[in-house]
C-alpha cells in the first residue's frame, strides 16, 4: 500500500499528463498573441515618436501604420476569439473525463460505497469538484508553459532596442517566481482545507435538507441555523485565508511591474539628460519598452490567478483517492449464461463490514435448490440484509464462498448476475420522474402488454385514478406523492417486469401497516410462483410461506427447519 | 425518469424584485459593501495616474523639457499597490460575510415552510440553490457593480480629462467607450439572459441526476441499469455544455468587438496626433492621452464576461428567492402567544381535507385528551391518523373548527412554541449523517451522557450501542446506514424521548421491529410517560400498552371504545 501523500502526488501526475495533451493550441495561441502585441505596440512607439520629434523619420507612412495597426487589431480579436474557444474546449473535454471517471469508479464499486461515504460528498464530487477542476486544465497549464515562454519573447524584443531596459524588466519579472514559491507553499495547503471544508459543509446541507421536517417539528431550526451559520463562518476564514495570499501574489506581480516602469523611465531619463541629445530613435524605443511593460507581466499575472486553480485539484486528488480502491477484476470474471433455474449455496460464509466491530455474518451454510423458497428470521441486526446484499453481489464473502448455479458468486459478471436475480427491499428508490418510467426502470423496452400485466399483478391499476395525472403523475423524491404501500407496489411491478428466476426480498412490508402489509403480500405470494425466493422478514404474515426457515442470530444460522 | 422533467418551477416574480429581496437581506451589510466600492474607486484611479504619469515623463524627457521629481510616481506606485490589495480582501470579506447571511436566511426561509418535507422539491435542486446558485451571487457584487462603478468613474476621468485638450477627439473616444463598456456588455447580458436560466437549470438537473445515481446504486445494480444512467447522465452533461460552450462564443464574440472598439480609441488619439482628421493635440497631450486611453480600455475588457454572467446571476438571484415557490397548504394567521405548558387538549368540529378537490377526510371531528391521559388512536390506514399528528403539530391547518391547548386557539400560538410542546415521532423520521450523540442532542442539547444512555436504554437500544466499539460516537452514516433498520428506529425513538415535553405524540413507534423488541418498548412506555400526556397512533394495540382511552377513527369519525 502506498502511503496517502504519495498516491495523491501520483494521480496528479496521472491527471496533468493527460490533461498537458490538450494545451498545445493554446499555446501556439498565447505566443501569437504576444507577437502581435510586440506589434502593436511597435507601431503606437513609432508614431508616437514621430509626434514627439517631427524630425524622426519612419520607415513607413503614418498612413500605413495606422492600417497595419488596423489590420493587427483584427488578428489579435481573432486570436482572443479562438483563445475562449479553446480554453472552453479544453475545459469541457476534461471535466466530461473526470467526471467519467468517478462515475466509472462508484459503479464498479457499486452500492457498498455508501456505507463508506455520503451521497452528498459523492455527488459534490462529481457535480461541483469536477466543475471546479475546469481551471486546472484549461486555465493553469497552459499558464504554467506561457508564464515562461511568452515573457521570454517579448523580452527578445526589448534586448533588440533596449538591451538596458530588457535587463531590468527581466530581473523584476524574476522576483515573481520567487514570491509566488514563497507564497504558493502557503496556498496550496490552504486551498486543500477549504475545499475539505466546501465539501463537507455540503455534505451536511444536503443531510439536513432531507431532514428538514424532523428539525422543524423538533423545534430545533434555530439551533441548526446557528450551527450552519458556523460551518459557513468557518468556510468564509478558510477561504479569505486563500484569497489573502492569491491576493498577496498578484500584489508581488503589480510590485515587480510598477519598478519596472518606474526604473525604465527614471533610467532612460537620466540617459537623456547625460547626453543633451535626444535622438528620436531611443525616445521610441522606450515608448516601445514602456508600452509593453503590461503585456510582458500579463502571463505572469495569469499564472498567480490560475494558482488557485492547482490547489483545487490536489483537494479533489485527496478525494480521489479516499475513494475505496476498485475491485481488481479477477480473470476468471465471466458472462455467465442465463438459467431459469437458480439454486443457492452458502459454505462457511464469513463477513465483517469493519474488523473492529466484529463479523456481520459467520460461518454461514445453507443449500436451497432452484423454485424452492428460504425465510431469514431474526430481529434487526441480526444479518438478514447483508445475506441478500451478498447474492446481490454489492459485497463479497471476507471468507467461504457463495455459489449459484455450483458457480462462484465473484465469478459472475456483474450484468450475468444481475439478470438472474430480482429484488424488492424496504423501500424502493424512486427516480426523478413518472410512475410509468419509475416501473419501466426495469425494462425499458417492455411492450405494452408486459407494461399492463406488471400493474395489474402489482395491484397499481387500483389507486392510478386517484392520482391526478394517472400513470405519468410525477412522484416527488423519496416518492412524495405516494403512500408506502403504493412505493412498494412499484418496486413490485418492477420485479414483475423484470421476471428473473431469482426473487430476493429485503422486509418487503417493514414499513407498512398489517392491512396494507395482507395486501401487498398478496401480491407477492403470486410473484414468488415458480422462482427460487429468499425473504428476510419478522413479520407474522410472512412466517406463513412455506419453505426453509431459517433462524439467525448475530450473524449465525441458530437454527433451520423446513416448513410445509 | 428516463425523460427528465424540471420540477424547478417557472416563476412570475421577475430578476428586479429578487435583486430587492436580497439586498434587504443584506442591509446589515451595506455600509461595508458601499465602503469596498470607495475602495476600489481609489484604487482605480491611482491606476489610471499611475500609467499616465509614467507616458509624459518619458515624453517630457523627449522634447527636453526639465524633469519633475519623480518621487511621485514612486509614492502613487506603492500606494496604488498598498490600496489595491486592501481594497480586494476588503471587498471580498465583506462578499462573503454577505453570502453567509443569505444562506442562513435561505436555511430559514426553507424551514418556515418544510414542516411537511420537501414534497415535490428534489433536495439535489435545493442544494444547488444553496450552494451554487447562492456562489454565483457573489458576482452580483465582486463581478457587476464593482467593476461597472468604476467603469462609470473611468468615463467621466476620460471624457473630461481629454475634452479639456480637444472636445472632438473626447466625443469620438466616449463613443468607443460607452460601446465597449456599456453596450457590448449589456449585449451580452441581454443574450445570455435566457440561456442563463437554461444553464442554471441543467446544472440543477445534472445534480439530480448524478444524487440518483449514487442514491440508488442498490436498484441500478440489482436492475443492471449501469449502461442506462450513464447515459443519461451523459445526456444531461451534454446538454449543460452545449449551452456553456453556446454562451461563452457568443460572450467572447461581444469581447472581441469591445476589444476592437479599444483599438479603435488609441487610432483616434494617434489621429489627433498625427493632426488627421481634426484639429490635433500637442505632442506632449498626446502620449498622456494615449497612455489614459490605453489604461481606460485595459478595465474594460473583463466588463463583457461579467455582462454574459449577469444573466446568469439574475436566474440565480430568482431561485434563491423563489425557495418556497410551492403552494404549500399554508395560510396566513396571526400568531403571537406563546403556547401553555400544560393542559388539555380538544379538537372542535374539525373538518379537513387535502384540497377543495379531495373528499373530506374528517367532517365534525371531536376529541378531547386530557392532560396526563394515555389514548391511543387506532383505525386502518389512509383514514388519516397521521393527519391528526400534523394538525395538532401546525404542518396543517383545518378547514373548519379550531384545536385549542389548554383553551387556547392553536392558531394564536406561534409554531415554534407549540412543537416545543410536543416530542413526536412520525414513520418518516430522519436520522442524520452524524454520531449517535449528535442525533440523540437534537431531542434535547443539553442532555448529559447519563440522560443519553438513559434513553437509549428506554428505548431498548442501549446494549447494541454499548457494543459498538465507539459507543455513543459512532458515527450513524447517511439515513442511519450504518445500523440496521430496526436499530435506527430504536435510536429515533430515544431522540424522542429525550425531548422534554409535556405530550408525547407517538405515530406508529414500532414498526420494523420485531415482536420482542416492540413488547419491551410499550413495558418501558408505560413506565416513563407517568407525568405526561400521550397519544398513541397505532394500526392495532398488542395489549401490553396501558391505555387509558381508544379511540378508533374510520371513515371520518372517531368512536370511543
Amino acid at each position: 500500500m502506498l502511503d496517502h501523500k504519495e498516491k495523491i502526488k501520483n494521480w496528479i501526475k496521472t491527471q496533468t499528463k493527460i490533461g498537458k495533451k490538450a494545451i498545445f493550441p493554446l499555446i501556439f495561441l498565447g505566443l501569437i498573441s504576444s507577437l502581435i502585441a510586440v506589434g502593436l505596440a511597435w507601431i503606437i512607439a513609432e508614431i508616437l515618436g514621430k509626434i514627439l520629434i517631427p524630425t524622426y523619420s519612419l520607415q513607413f507612412s503614418v498612413f500605413s501604420l495606422l492600417f497595419f495597426f488596423l489590420v493587427l487589431s483584427v488578428f489579435q480579436g481573432c486570436v482572443l476569439f479562438l483563445e475562449d474557444y479553446m480554453t472552453l474546449k479544453t475545459g469541457l473535454r476534461a471535466r466530461h473525463r473526470l467526471r467519467q471517471l468517478f462515475i466509472d469508479h462508484i459503479m464498479q464499486i457499486g452500492p457498498s460505497i455508501l456505507r463508506r461515504q455520503s451521497s452528498g460528498a459523492l455527488t459534490a464530487l462529481i457535480v461541483d469538484q469536477v466543475e471546479a477542476l475546469d481551471g486546472y486544465f484549461s486555465r493553469w497549464l497552459p499558464a504554467s508553459i506561457l508564464w515562461i515562454a511568452s515573457p521570454f519573447l517579448i523580452l527578445v524584443f526589448v534586448y533588440l532596442v533596449q538591451p538596458w531596459s530588457a535587463l531590468i524588466i527581466g530581473l523584476c519579472g524574476l522576483m515573481v517566481p520567487i514570491a509566488q514559491a514563497i507564497f504558493g507553499i502557503g496556498a496550496a495547503i490552504a486551498a486543500r482545507q477549504q475545499f475539505l471544508a466546501m465539501t463537507r459543509l455540503q455534505a451536511q446541507f444536503l443531510d439536513r435538507i432531507r431532514g428538514i421536517a424532523t428539525i422543524v417539528l423538533a423545534g430545533r431550526s434555530e439551533d441548526m441555523a446557528n450551527k450552519l451559520a458556523v460551518s459557513a463562518d468557518e468556510l468564509r476564514q478558510r477561504t479569505m485565508k486563500i484569497l489573502r495570499i492569491a491576493f498577496l501574489s498578484s500584489a508581488s506581480i503589480d510590485c515587480a511591474m510598477i519598478m519596472a516602469i518606474i526604473l525604465v523611465v527614471l533610467m532612460d531619463g537620466n540617459q537623456f539628460l547625460k547626453s543633451h541629445s535626444v535622438q528620436s530613435i531611443s525616445v521610441t524605443n522606450i515608448l516601445f519598452t514602456l508600452l509593453i511593460i503590461p503585456e510582458f507581466f500579463s502571463p505572469l499575472r495569469s499564472l498567480a490567478l490560475a494558482y488557485q486553480d492547482r490547489a483545487r485539484l490536489t483537494g479533489t486528488a485527496s478525494m480521489a483517492v479516499e475513494l475505496p480502491e476498485k475491485i481488481i477484476k479477477t480473470q476468471n470474471v465471466k458472462n455467465i449464461p442465463f438459467s431459469d433455474q437458480v439454486d443457492i449455496q452458502f459454505k462457511n460464509v464469513t463477513y465483517y463490514w469493519d474488523r473492529q466491530r466484529g463479523n456481520v455474518l459467520h460461518n454461514l451454510n445453507f443449500t436451497l435448490k432452484a423454485r424452492d423458497k428460504a425465510l431469514l428470521i431474526g430481529s434487526s441486526g441480526a444479518g438478514k440484509s447483508t445475506i441478500i446484499e451478498m447474492i446481490l453481489g454489492f459485497i463479497k464473502p471476507n471468507k467461504g464462498q457463495v455459489l449459484i448455479n455450483n458457480i462462484d458468486i465473484t465469478e459472475y459478471s456483474a450484468s450475468s448476475l444481475s439478470a438472474l436475480t430480482a429484488w424488492i427491499g424496504q423501500k424502493p428508490v424512486i427516480f426523478n420522474g413518472t410512475i410509468k418510467e419509475n416501473i419501466l426502470f426495469a425494462k425499458l423496452d417492455a411492450s405494452d402488454q408486459e407494461f399492463q400485466k406488471a400493474i395489474e399483478a402489482a395491484a397499481i391499476d387500483q389507486y392510478l385514478p386517484n392520482l391526478p395525472q394517472g400513470i405519468e403523475t410525477v412522484i416527488g423524491e423519496n416518492g412524495f406523492g405516494l403512500s408506502g404501500g403504493q412505493a412498494q407496489r412499484i418496486a413490485i411491478a418492477r420485479a414483475y417486469l423484470k421476471n428473473a428466476p431469482l426473487l430476493l426480498l429485503d422486509e418487503p412490508t417493514a414499513h407498512l401497516d398489517p392491512q396494507t402489509e395482507q395486501d401487498i403480500f398478496k401480491r407477492l405470494i403470486q410473484l414468488t410462483q415458480n422462482r427460487t425466493v429468499i425473504m428476510a422478514t419478522h413479520s407474522e404474515q410472512g412466517k406463513k410461506i412455506h419453505g426453509l426457515h431459517i433462524r439467525l442470530n448475530k450473524g449465525a444460522i441458530i437454527d433451520c427447519e423446513r416448513v410445509d | 425518469m428516463m425523460d427528465m422533467r424540471m420540477n424547478v418551477r417557472q416563476n412570475n416574480s421577475d430578476a428586479r424584485s429578487a435583486f430587492k429581496k436580497i439586498l434587504d437581506v443584506w442591509h446589515t451589510r451595506l455600509p461595508s459593501l458601499i465602503l469596498g466600492v470607495v475602495f476600489s474607486l481609489i484604487a482605480l484611479i491611482l491606476g489610471l495616474a499611475l500609467m499616465s504619469l509614467a507616458g509624459s515623463k518619458v515624453a517630457l524627457t523627449a522634447i527636453g523639457v526639465a524633469i519633475t521629481s519623480s518621487l511621485f510616481l514612486k509614492i502613487i506606485g506603492s500606494f496604488r499597490l498598498i490600496i489595491r490589495y486592501v481594497e480586494r480582501l476588503y471587498t471580498h470579506n465583506a462578499m462573503f460575510h454577505a453570502l453567509t447571511d443569505l444562506r442562513i436566511w435561505f436555511f430559514h426561509k426553507l424551514a418556515k415552510e418544510s414542516a411537511v418535507g420537501l414534497g415535490f422539491r428534489h433536495s439535489g435542486d435545493i442544494l444547488s440553490r444553496l450552494v451554487s446558485d447562492i456562489e454565483t451571487l457573489d458576482g452580483l457584487y465582486l463581478r457587476l457593480i464593482l467593476p461597472f462603478t468604476g467603469s462609470i468613474l473611468t468615463f467621466f476621468i476620460l471624457v473630461s480629462i481629454i475634452s479639456y485638450f480637444n472636445i472632438v477627439l473626447s466625443f469620438l473616444i466616449a463613443i468607443c467607450y460607452i460601446i465597449a463598456a456599456f453596450i457590448c456588455p449589456c449585449c451580452a447580458g441581454y443574450l445570455t439572459r435566457k440561456r442563463g436560466k437554461k444553464l442554471i437549470q441543467g446544472m440543477a438537473l445534472l445534480r439530480i441526476t448524478i444524487l440518483d445515481f449514487i442514491h440508488g446504486l442498490r436498484e441500478i445494480r440489482a436492475f443492471g441499469a449501469e449502461q442506462r444512467i450513464a447515459s443519461l447522465i451523459n445526456k444531461n452533461e451534454v446538454n449543460l455544455f452545449n449551452d456553456q460552450a453556446y454562451q461563452v462564443k457568443e460572450v467572447a464574440l461581444i469581447g472581441v468587438i469591445s476589444f476592437f472598439f479599444g483599438q479603435i480609441a488609441i487610432i483616434f488619439v494617434l489621429m489627433a496626433g498625427l493632426n488627421i482628421g481634426f484639429h490635433g493635440l500637442n505632442a506632449l497631450h498626446t502620449v498622456f492621452c494615449l497612455f489614459l486611453t490605453l489604461t481606460a480600455f485595459e478595465l474594460v475588457v473583463p466588463l463583457t464576461r461579467a455582462g454574459g454572467l449577469a444573466g446568469q446571476i439574475a436566474n440565480a438571484a430568482i431561485r434563491v428567492i423563489n425557495v418556497n415557490n410551492e403552494k404549500t397548504l399554508i395560510l396566513k394567521r396571526d400568531e403571537q402567544e406563546k403556547a401553555p405548558k400544560y393542559g388539555d387538549i380538544q379538537f372542535k368540529d374539525i373538518s379537513f381535507r387535502w384540497n377543495d378537490s379531495q373528499p373530506w377526510l374528517y367532517q365534525n371531528l371531536n376529541l378531547i385528551i386530557q392532560q396526563n391521559k394515555k389514548i391511543a388512536i387506532i383505525g386502518p390506514s389512509g383514514t388519516g391518523k397521521s393527519t391528526l399528528a400534523a394538525l395538532l403539530l401546525k404542518v396543517v391547518y383545518p378547514q373548519k373548527g379550531m384545536i385549542t391547548l389548554a383553551d387556547k386557539n392553536l392558531n394564536q400560538l406561534t409554531d415554534d412554541s407549540v412543537r416545543k410542546r410536543i416530542a413526536w415521532l412520525s414513520q418518516n423520521t430522519h436520522l442524520f449523517d452524524d454520531t449517535i450523540r449528535q442525533n440523540l442532542l437534537l431531542g434535547d442539547p443539553k442532555a448529559t451522557d447519563d440522560e443519553l444512555w438513559q434513553a437509549l436504554s428506554e428505548a431498548s437500544v442501549a446494549n447494541v450501542v454499548r457494543e459498538m466499539p465507539d459507543g455513543l460516537d459512532t458515527w450513524l452514516g447517511e439515513g442511519g446506514v450504518k445500523v440496521s433498520g430496526g436499530q435506527g428506529r430504536r435510536i429515533a425513538l430515544a431522540r424522542t424521548l429525550l425531548f422534554k415535553a409535556p405530550i408525547l405524540l407517538l405515530d406508529e413507534p414500532t414498526t420494523g421491529l420485531d415482536a420482542d423488541t416492540e413488547a419491551d418498548f410499550f413495558q418501558t412506555l408505560n413506565k416513563i410517560t407517568i407525568h405526561r400526556t400521550v397519544i398513541l397512533i397505532v394500526h392495532c394495540l398488542t395489549g401490553i400498552e396501558q391505555i387509558d382511552e381508544i379511540w378508533h377513527l374510520s371513515k371520518g369519525k372517531l368512536i370511543k371504545q
